[in-house]
């Protein structure tokens, strides 16, 4: 859960645009960073902390050189401490290496190269790569060569770069971590991921697993493993990278929790037809399915949890699975369609589980924010929410705009009495939406309950998934305990939880059975003396026994959903900033799972 | 120009266009289908400003929000007045944002690009703090000014009497001492005006005036919006695609075949709108608004997310944002009386001010003139007429 970057051919520059590009990863990793140069010799700093932490230590050493690699880490092996910072290096000091991924052979490849005569320096596993490409380099081997020779005995996932003192060229692979080319006027970028040097360019290259990049000053070029050269085509990004400006906002999660509203039109862009009460799903053709099986983590299986509902609701076996459990223990599959949802299309227990399936044959669509992504590429449909990127680490704005899009995908899929009501719905959401932002008191609620020990969330049917998105970005931002259950399950456990000093969350919607069984578990926890912060539209009595209402404009449930879990992300966001967190980059946490 | 710096003020509420202001600043109210600002920053940016500072306070978040860090590639800072203490204070407010010469201007009127360089010129050329001047009839609204040569000689905030022609359009032009000249200018009731700046400025001769005939339109009272819709739609103003003179439909729309679309009118992205329906002329609809069919919407401003439902007539109305019309609202024209708060405006051309998520069920008629507040319910069959207050719920 890395990034790396590299980049050739902007001169002077050269230090300056990696250390950019590492500000523009920080999102997937950020306690600790380095960098390092290519010349005669190599020159490197990395250091602990933030990329700012790196500033610090780069204004107090000099590094030139017009050829660099850059990494920012999240820790996997080891603590993140100045050693196991990348770039790491050979014990001659003539490779530097930055890797994104695991590799899962490395504590026999290191017993190899210790035992002849090794010295590692670090704990980590991406140590290995330098000391293998020293091997080789001291085998005879070309820089090239012994790169490809070092590639070869790995086992696991990477993105790998490297530089060679004498020479001034990137080497780079790529096997199930993402890995992407950015070519500028006479120079050329590599990244984990586009936002790195969109500053610089808009023409990019994707590596496929596999596939090998040598950058140097004359261009690059792309090979396969066998050392044939491979055609690539090159794409267009359309965003804007200023997106990733805060513009005014104290936080990135709170831009995006504003943002919700705009999303939300881009995702229904002309994909809805309220005249005709259809619904058009791009290019995905007619899928049919007979049965659906989710597979997705943290915030996206929640909204899986809530697609699958849908489905299940038009007549179609529907299940969400968590993919960490799916990718090591798949189930029967059948004829069903095997959905993966994740915002990045980068995730790496998700793309595992989408990979386990396609082993057994089976259909796969993903539902994801990135187009160019790994799942988006890997997957026979994708399906874009059209959020725009997503800075804060706590997924906001695109849990609302995954469960748009899971309506659309239902609705373009099934043939349900409901559409043209939905459709409705779905149009008046981005209004709905910007008035729960222009009028919730989550505010109040939150300033109110900041001290309490612990915050439950309950909801039935499909406010069940609310609830447990409500507790997840809880825990995610404020660090405090907080869960999510069905209501109904209270009484079989969890109740024993519930005092005084816990508020429950209770999101009672609509006036239906679900409903007013709902109520009645929020009198079972009023009886405790617990306070009660209702998210209602109001249909029912439940404000007669909350201490508080978070209100929503009345709506088809399934949009009810969107706003709803909108008052819990001002509440989770109200309650974190209260508490001082470090509310986009929460300790622990990476945006980007690529691990798994 | 030599000035690459401009500082929008838009921190204000902007009170006389309540209820419209309920949950955002007036430069976020529409000028057609557009905010007035985006038309203001339209004019910096083809003037050539590469740095916009928004001065921003009541209901920030709208202002940053629709704009993000960048318009058409020019990056924005947002500095926040957190208390609205004047126009000399907001400036003050962009102090550290701002490193050499700057345009200042209202973000809440509409202006062209000319009028921009014009000022920016005439401060390249002195060096003195430079404003534009307008002619108009009408100046008592306004701060008057009085010239000699190219120098102001005296500035008039809202005359009484006539006898003024040329009034201060807001936009000017300064060197980094304005910051040390707002400074020095002693506060009224806790107030910092710009203009009390640019008094003190005059008193040793040293402002420049330049008069300019470009566009420059304000909105003052709510029902201003519709000429500001009809200045702005006749300037061909607006950013979606033309598909006949003077008819602009943006291409995420749906326009069904059997409805009629009279220019000049524009039909904002993701709108819907149905069989038989009649849009225009003098019509902007803003964005996702659906006008179901056989609805008759005229000279009349339809803010975002609005619903109106079939069969509705609309003439010389305007809607904030999500509201809804149910079946066969009525809303004529007139000449009719409209009262803001104690203040009687007679004779004013006006169907109908409904404010953001009002809400009217089916069969409702407005008397000419009406003012209906935000969240207002308006039962089946209800007559409105003059002023209904926020969340107020009208039934027969």
């Amino acid at each position: 859960m890395c990034g790396i970057i590299g980049c050739v051919g902007r001169g002077d520059e050269t230090l300056d645009t990696l250390v950019h590009g590492l500000s523009k990863l920080e999102y997937r990793g950020y306690d600790s960073a380095g960098v390092a140069m290519s010349g005669e010799r190599l020159s490197l700093c990395k250091q602990s902390g933030k990329i700012d932490d790196l500033r610090d230590a780069l204004s107090k050493t000099s590094l030139s050189g017009e050829v660099g690699i850059g990494h920012t880490r999240w820790s996997t092996h080891g603590p993140p401490t100045d050693a196991n910072s990348h770039p790491h290096q050979d014990c001659g000091g003539d490779v530097a290496v930055v890797h994104n991924g695991i590799i899962e052979n490395y504590q026999r490849l290191r017993d190899e190269l210790v035992a002849a005569g090794h010295t590692f320096t670090s704990d980590t596993d991406t140590e290995v790569v330098p000391h293998l490409i020293e091997d080789a380099l001291a085998a005879g081997a070309d820089p090239e060569a012994a790169f490809r020779e070092a590639i070869d005995q790995l086992e696991g996932s990477y993105a790998i770069a490297a530089i060679v003192a004498g020479t001034e060229t990137i080497f780079a692979a790529r096997h199930d971590s993402p890995l992407v080319l950015g070519l500028g006027e006479g120079t050329t970028y590599l990244a984990s991921d586009v936002p790195a040097f969109r500053d610089f360019t808009d023409q990019v290259v994707y590596l496929a697993d596999g596939e090998f990049a040598r950058l140097d000053a004359s261009g690059w070029e792309v090979t396969d493993s066998d050392g044939t050269a491979v055609q690539k085509d090159v794409d267009t990004i359309e965003w804007d990278p200023e997106e990733t400006g805060k513009s005014g906002y104290d936080h990135y999660m709170m831009k995006e929790i504003h943002e919700q509203p705009r999303a939300l039109r881009q995702c229904l862009r002309e994909r809805v037809d309220e005249m005709a009460g259809t619904v058009d799903l791009d290019d995905l053709g007619d899928l049919s399915p007979t049965g659906v099986q989710f597979v997705a983590c943290g915030t996206s299986y929640h909204a899986a949890l809530y697609g699958a509902q849908l489905f299940r609701e038009a007549g179609i076996p529907a299940q969400a699975f968590l993919a960490s459990e799916y990718a090591t223990s798949v189930p029967p599959i059948g004829d069903a369609l095997v959905v993966g949802v994740t915002q990045s299309g980068e995730t790496a227990d998700t793309l595992s589980a989408l990979r386990a399936a396609e082993k057994r044959g089976a259909r796969t669509l993903v539902v994801t924010n990135t187009v160019g992504s790994t799942a988006a590429r890997e997957c026979d449909h994708a399906f874009y929410i059209r959020a725009g990127p997503e800075i804060g680490v706590a997924a906001s704005k695109t849990f609302s705009s995954q469960l748009a899009a899971l309506n659309l995908l239902v609705l373009g899929m099934t043939n349900s009495d409901e559409a043209r009501e939905v459709i409705n719905a779905l149009r008046e959401l981005p209004g709905d939406l910007q008035r729960v932002l222009d009028e919730s008191r989550a505010e109040e609620v939150a300033q109110m309950y900041q001290d309490a020990g612990a915050y439950f969330f309950i909801g039935r049917g499909l406010q069940f998934p609310v609830a447990l998105e409500g507790a997840l970005k809880m825990k995610e931002i404020t660090y405090k305990h907080a869960e999510g259950f069905a209501a109904g399950e209270l009484k079989h456990g969890p109740l024993a939880l519930v005092t005084s000093e816990t508020p429950v969350f209770a999101v009672v919607i609509g006036d239906d059975e679900k409903a007013r069984k709902t109520v009645g578990n929020v009198k079972e926890v009023e009886a405790r003396d617990a306070p009660v912060v209702a998210i209602t539209d109001g249909q029912t009595d439940v404000h007669r026994y909350a201490d508080h209402v978070l209100e929503i404009p009345e709506t088809h449930e399934r949009a009810a959903a969107v706003l709803a879990n909108a008052h819990l992300q001002l509440l989770s966001y109200h309650t974190a900033a209260k508490l001082g967190r470090n509310i986009d980059k929460p300790r622990n946490l990476a945006k980007s799972v690529t691990v798994e | 120009m030599d000035i690459d710096t401009a500082v929008v003020l838009a921190a204000g509420e902007g009170t006389r266009l309540r209820p419209l202001t309920r949950n955002r600043p007036k430069p976020m109210l529409p000028a057609g289908n557009r905010p007035i600002l985006e038309h203001v920053f339209d004019a910096l940016v083809e003037a050539g400003i590469e740095e916009l500072v928004a001065v921003v306070g009541y209901k920030r978040d709208r202002v940053q929000n629709h704009f993000g860090p960048t318009y058409r590639d020019v990056p924005i800072t947002y500095v926040t007045q957190h208390k609205q203490l004047g126009s000399g204070h907001a400036l003050l407010q962009a102090r550290e944002a701002v490193d050499d010469a700057v345009l200042v201007l209202n973000g809440d009127r509409l202006i062209d690009a000319e009028t921009v360089s014009a000022v920016a010129d005439t401060f390249a050329e002195t060096g003195d703090p430079s404003l534009a001047v307008v002619e108009r009839t009408e100046t008592s609204r306004y701060g008057a000014v009085e010239m000699h040569g190219d120098h102001i000689e005296n500035l008039v905030e809202k005359p009484r009497d006539g006898g003024y022609r040329l009034i201060n359009a807001g936009v000017y032009a300064f060197s980094s001492d304005i910051f040390v000249e707002i400074e020095e200018t002693p506060r009224k009731e806790g107030e910092l005006a710009l203009t009390d700046t640019l008094e003190r400025l005059i008193d040793h001769d040293r402002v420049r005036g330049t008069e300019v005939d470009g566009m420059w339109v304000d909105a003052t009272y709510p029902w201003d919006l519709l000429t500001v819709a009809r200045e702005v739609l006749s300037r061909g103003r607006v950013v979606e695609a033309a598909r006949s003179d003077g008819v602009w439909i943006a291409d995420s729309a749906r326009v069904h075949r059997e409805a009629v679309l009279q220019g000049p009118v524009v039909v904002g992205q993701d709108c819907e709108v149905g069989p038989d329906a009649v849009i225009g002329p003098n019509t902007a609809l803003g964005s996702n608004v659906t006008v179901r069919s056989n609805a008759v919407v005229q000279d009349s401003v339809i803010d975002a997310d609005t619903r109106i439902d079939p069969g509705s007539t609309l003439v010389d109305t305007v809607t904030g944002q999500d509201v809804h019309l149910g079946a066969s609202t009525v809303v004529p024209s007139g000449p009719a009386d409209v009262q803001v708060g104690t203040r009687i405006f007679e004779e004013q051309r006006l169907g109908a001010v409904i404010a953001d998520r009002a809400r009217a069920r089916g069969n409702v008629s407005f008397t000419p003139g009406s003012l209906v507040g935000p969240n207002a319910r308006l039962g089946v069959g209800v007559t409105v007429r003059g002023n209904v207050a926020e969340g107020a719920e009208v039934t027969r």
